[in-house]
Parts: C-alpha cells; structure tokens; sequence
C-alpha cells in the first residue's frame, strides 16, 4: 500500500488538479454561455429563440461522451485540429450551456413581473433592469439548481479521459490497468470526487443563506 | 471518409439496447420522483435527525460517483449475503443517486419562496395541509420544472454507467459496434440522435407542464 | 494495515458469520454441479470478443466453446466492461474472466492465469498513406498511441527509449489510438499484433501494418482466475482442456479461422 501511495499518490493528485482546473473552468465557461443564452431568448425575435432553442435541445439531448468525441476526433475532418485540454474546455462549456441557461430562464421566469414594470414606470433602462433587478433576484432562486447542476459536472470530467485528458479518471484507469489494484483505485476516486463535491455544496449553501437572508429575516 | 452504410446500420443494434436504457431510466425516474420527494421532506422537517439524514443521503449519493456506486451495490452486497439481479440493481442504484438531486432541486425551490406569503396564509387562518397544497408546491413545482427536467435528462445520459453491471445499454452497444465496426465517429452520431429523440419527449413533456401550469 | 487488508479482513469477518459460502468449497466441482460456467469479458476486443447482428462472436468464444465441452458444462457468457471483471471474479459472480489478459509477473501475483490462448506481442500500424513510417525504427520522435496500464505500453516505452525516444501518449481504450491515428495526431499505434492484423484487415484503406510489424519480448494472452485453494482444481482442468485442444488441432483452427496463423503457444504459463 505504501509504495502504491508512494508511486502513484503523486500521479493522483495531479490528476485531481486537472480534474478541478477542467471543472472550473468549462463550469465558468458554461455559466457565461448560459446566461448569455438566457438574455438573447428573453430579448429577441423569434426566429432567433427558435435558433436557441435547437441549440439547447440537441446540444442537452445528447451525450457528453458522443459530442466530446465528435468534436475531437471528427473535428479533423473539418479542419478543427484541438489539444486535448482546450478541446475538453471547449466541450464542458458547450455541453453545459443549455443546462445554465435553463437553469436562467426558470430563474428569470421566478422574477415577479410587478417589478420589472415597477422598474419601467420610473424610467430604468432594460440594460439596468437586467443588472439591477433580473440578476439578483433571478440568482437568488436560481442558485440550488446552479449547485446542484456544477457538481454533476464534476462528473461529466470523467469523459475527458477518453481524449486522453490527465485527469483524475485518466490516472485511477492507469493505476488500475497496471496493478490489478481496482479496490484502492476506484476508493480513490470516490474520495477526491466526495471531496469536492462536499467543498462545492458546503460553499454552496453558504452563499445561499447569504443572498436568501431578506426572504427569511423576520420582522 | 465517413460512412454512410455503417452509420445507417448502427441503428439497428443500438435501438434494440434502447430498450434498456428506456427501461432503467423510466423506472430510475418515477423511483427517483417519489424517493426524491421523501428526501426533500426529511430536509425541511423540524425534527433534527432526519435533517442529519436527509443532508447524509445528499451528501453521500451526490459525492461519490455513480458508477462507484454501481459497484459497491453490485459487487459489495453479495459478499454479505445480499445478491441483487443486474437489473434490480442498476434500476435501485439509479433511482437512489437521482433521488439526491431531485431533493436538492425541490428543496432549493421551496426555500426561495418568499416567507410572506405563507404568513399571509397563517394569518388569515389557513390550515398547515392547505398552505402545502395550495400555496408552496403550486408554485414551488413550477418553479422548479425546467431545472428538474434537465435533472431527468441527466439521468437519461447517465444511465449509460449500468453496463458496469453488465446491461447492454446504447452506450455499451454503440461501443461494441465501434469496436467491430472501427468506425466509433459514425457509430456515436447514431447514438447521439436516439438518446436525442428520447430527451426530445422528456423536454417536450416538461414544456408542456410549463405552459400548463403557469399562471 | 492496508486498506485492501482491511477491507479483506472485513469481509472474512462476515464470511465467517456463515452469511457466504461454506468452507472446503471446490470451484470446479461447484460448476459441475450447477452445470454451467459463468464468464465474463469485455465485448468490444475484436477479433477476440466482439458482438455480431447482435450475438456474441470471436476467438475466446469458439476457444472457450470447446473447453466447455471438455469439462461438459454450458459456457454463460456476459459483456462486462473492465471496471467490474475483476471485482466481479473475486466475488464470484462469475468463474472466470476470459477476456484476453497479458500476462504479466505482477498481474501472476494476484490472480491465476491460464496457458495462453493467443499471441500478444506487441506490434505496430500507421497510416494507409503515410510513407515515412515503415519499419518500427522509424518511429523515433514520433507520437505512437497505445492503451494505458497494458503490457504493450511498458514494451512500447522500453522500445521507444532504446531507439531514441519517442512521444508516447496513452488511451483509455485502443479504439481511441486508433482513432486518434486516423485523425494525425498520430504516426503510429502499438497493440497486440492480433488486434492490430484484424483492424487493418477491416480497414485496410486506412491503416496498415509497419514491416516487421512485431517487436520487444514475446507475450501472451491468457485468462484470468481466482487465486485460492477452491479454484486450484478448476484452473488445472482448464488448462488440461487447453492443452489437449492444442494437440487434436482444434486450436490451430481456430486460430486460423481468425487470424490467418497458427502461432506457437507454451506449453506452460510463462512466469515473465
């Protein structure tokens, strides 16, 4: 056990901090998407939602593992030649696009209309109404979902591995494939992801209660 | 370069696995609902220790990944005695792990309901049992669909992990055909248009409670 | 402790609760009695395991077919992915796993092996079009793909380092290497030469094989087994079924159904 740790502890944790990093950033990739996603469908024409609304059907329809392959190794054919890590980037923020802006327009939706019309009366600028009044409170509802949907991300990573991403699945299916040593490799891995997970709900939660508090506070 | 033949032909094996990943997820779902619901109860009680248990099961089934789960219901249970069939098991697991999300989903749209409006309720006299049925879960269910139906969605998808416990799903048949074939491009484009056509009917289910159920 | 030893001692506590199988238990003359063989491999390994119009097909199973007869039992085959073969084997839910396994002297530690069924020393293929690539000499400083974790990448590394250094990137799978050749982000793609001979035979537009294709130690494919008293019997039985299948031909033709050779298999597990 100690040399297995010795040797390949190492490779384990560096594929952890891949797996974070991918997390991270295709999570904030997505989020951005989304909610661009999100403000073009309330505000614009319809032909141009119906175009969204393809976008978000095929894109959340399919699977990760398909469209992360199609992407990497069909991209090729089409002149799209990506390294693994930008492509797996690119293919969490696309994959998780069409969940966040969901997740946005439901929020959106949750905003009581009286307000935004309150916010017309005294003249407020739709650029403003949406700074001011859609996000905050559209977050305030949106954020057990937003949580809830980050962390099955951390799951979706797993897939990197099949464009040889290092992440933290590419080095437990090494450990395992070299030493037979599939009990420690897949407790590994419940470990580091039961981990993160923890972290991202715990940090979670207490933003939650931070932004809810005026919904709770008593008189 | 790509093949049309292989692609068109893939249809064949993998509609028939179909049959299974309609299978696990629908029960996984309407299993996961009713669990789901259980849990979200368990969170919001004024009794402490089902809110420990409550915010465990959350925290177990939503950190440690499916297919680790899969493994220790399907591997871990017989060595004390406990042999589940394949099926059984991958429907149970499934279900139990989207009953985590499902619960975080309700009760987050529970709790971002102004706490007014259940005071007004208490105020003018209304019942406990009526403000559950006619004030919160109207509008929390509501509010809830779209992030719920990209929940069930997931679920779908993540289904694929059961051939862990040896169901041949379309993600384990699209594999094999790839491995025969060696064409994985066209074979994983099929796959991709038949769990689409399966999420285009939960999506379409989940617009239509929308318009419904709005006010 | 460790925390297998841990995780073992827990699950012989329970054992010892009378809760699993009773004690002086014998492998193969359980399988006799039920009258079937459970196994497991992973369908998706051409030309070894592979799904055809929906039935299982390939070299383990007309191999595994015969050994059946030998020991007058019916074969039960299931398509399990990796992940689960060996867990699965060790808490028998299945007899044996024969899906193709290298062997190697680590893997001989933990599970017993069969004799081999098939050859598995490492080769190489590039692209159909590539014209530099000939001889696997050429691949140095080159970016060669192979599966990760297996015996042909430790070859492939000791070969790469021998000749100069090479680019080894490493897949889950090898239709991923195969993939990834396709596209040319590779030059070439180390394997078995079983695999690598069917692929190019399939696809013969697309890739082919290096000349000599082989190169490094011989190796070999081989089943695995539990390793423990119970299944001592049973590891012998399948091999004298090997063993005799060898002599009376019915090995050579299936080797020449598939593959289009006969290679010479040991008589014995190799130990390296």
């Amino acid at each position: 056990m100690n040399e297995l740790l010795a040797h390949y502890g190492p490779f384990l944790l560096r594929g952890f901090g891949m797996t974070v990093l991918c997390w991270l950033l295709g999570t904030v990739g997505g989020m951005v998407l989304g909610l661009a996603i999100a403000l073009i469908q309330r505000h614009s024409i319809a032909p141009v939602r119906w175009g969204l609304r393809i976008y978000i059907e095929a894109i959340r329809g399919t699977p990760f593992l398909a469209q992360l392959f199609l992407l990497y190794y069909g991209g090729p054919m089409f002149g799209l030649r990506l390294d693994p890590i930008p492509a797996g980037l690119l293919g969490l923020s696309v994959y998780s696009s069409p969940y966040f802006a969901e997740i946005f327009r439901s929020a959106f939706g949750s905003v009581p209309i009286g307000q935004i019309e309150a916010a017309r009366a005294i003249g407020m600028s739709e650029m403003s109404i949406v700074r001011r009044i859609l996000l905050p409170l559209g977050l305030v509802s949106a954020l057990p979902a937003m949580v809830n949907f980050s962390i099955v991300l951390t799951k979706e990573t797993v897939i990197l591995s099949i464009i040889t991403v290092p992440e933290l699945m590419y080095q437990v299916q090494r450990m395992s494939a070299e030493t037979f040593r599939y009990v420690e490799a897949n407790l590994a891995l419940a470990l580091f992801f039961w981990g993160l997970v923890e972290l991202i709900s715990r940090l979670g939660r207490r933003f939650e209660t931070r932004i809810t508090k005026h919904l709770i506070e008593r008189t | 370069m790509f093949s049309w033949t292989t692609f068109w032909e893939s249809f064949i094996p993998l509609l028939w696995a179909a049959r299974f990943t309609v299978l696990v997820s629908g029960l996984g779902i309407v299993l996961g609902l009713v669990i789901g619901a259980l849990i979200c109860a368990g969170a919001l009680s004024p009794w402490k220790p089902m809110r420990i248990f409550a915010a465990l099961w959350v925290s177990f089934l939503r950190g440690v990944p499916l297919l680790v789960q899969l493994l220790l219901v399907y591997f871990l249970l017989p060595v004390i005695g406990i042999n589940v069939p394949a099926l059984v098991a991958a429907v149970g697991t499934v279900a139990i792990c989207a009953s985590a999300y499902i619960s975080e989903i309700w009760r987050g749209a529970i709790n971002a309901l102004p706490r007014g409006q259940t005071e007004a309720a208490k105020a003018i006299g209304m019942a406990p049992l009526p403000q559950w049925t006619r004030i919160i879960l109207p509008q929390a269910i509501t509010m809830s669909l779209p992030a719920l139906i990209n929940e069930l969605i997931l679920l779908v998808k993540a289904s694929s992990l059961v051939s862990v416990v040896g169901i041949l799903e379309i993600t384990r048949a699209s594999q094999a055909q790839a491995a025969t074939t060696f064409r994985p491009l066209e074979v994983y484009l099929a796959a991709a248009f038949i769990y689409l056509a399966i999420n285009l009917c939960l999506a379409g289910v989940g617009r239509w409670l929308e318009h419904r159920m709005a006010v | 402790m460790t925390i297998k030893n841990t995780l073992k001692a827990a699950l012989f506590g329970l054992t010892a609760l009378g809760v699993s199988a009773p004690a002086f238990a014998d492998q193969l003359a359980d399988i006799k009695a039920a009258g079937k063989i459970m196994t497991a491999t992973d369908m998706h390994y051409s030309p070894f395991d592979m799904i055809i119009d929906g039935t299982y097909q390939g070299i383990t199973k007309d191999i595994f077919d015969e050994v059946s007869k030998e020991l007058g039992v019916e074969p039960v085959y299931q398509d399990i992915p990796w992940t689960a073969e060996l867990p699965g084997l060790e808490v028998k839910k299945f007899d044996i796993i024969i899906a193709p396994v290298t062997i190697t002297p680590e893997r001989l530690e933990r599970y017993a092996f069969s004799l081999p069924i098939a050859d598995a020393t490492v080769g190489l293929i590039r692209s159909a079009n590539d014209t530099e690539t000939k001889a696997p000499e050429d691949i140095k400083g080159k970016a060669v793909g192979v599966q990760q974790g297996t015996a042909q990448a430790a070859q492939l590394q000791m070969f790469g380092d021998k000749i100069g250094g090479i680019t080894m990137k490493e897949y889950g799978t090898t239709d991923e290497a195969y993939a990834d050749l396709a596209t040319g982000r590779l030059q070439a793609v180390a394997g078995s030469l079983p695999n690598l001979a069917y692929l190019v035979k399939a696809r013969g537009e697309t890739f082919a094989l290096l000349e000599p294709t082989t190169f490094g130690e011989p190796k070999y494919f081989a089943w695995a087994m539990r390793k423990d008293a119970d299944s001592a019997s049973f590891v012998e039985a399948i091999n004298t079924a090997l063993l005799k299948m060898t002599d009376d031909g019915r090995m050579k033709a299936i080797q020449e159904k598939w593959l289009g050779v006969n290679p010479v298999l040991p008589r014995e597990v190799p130990q390296d």
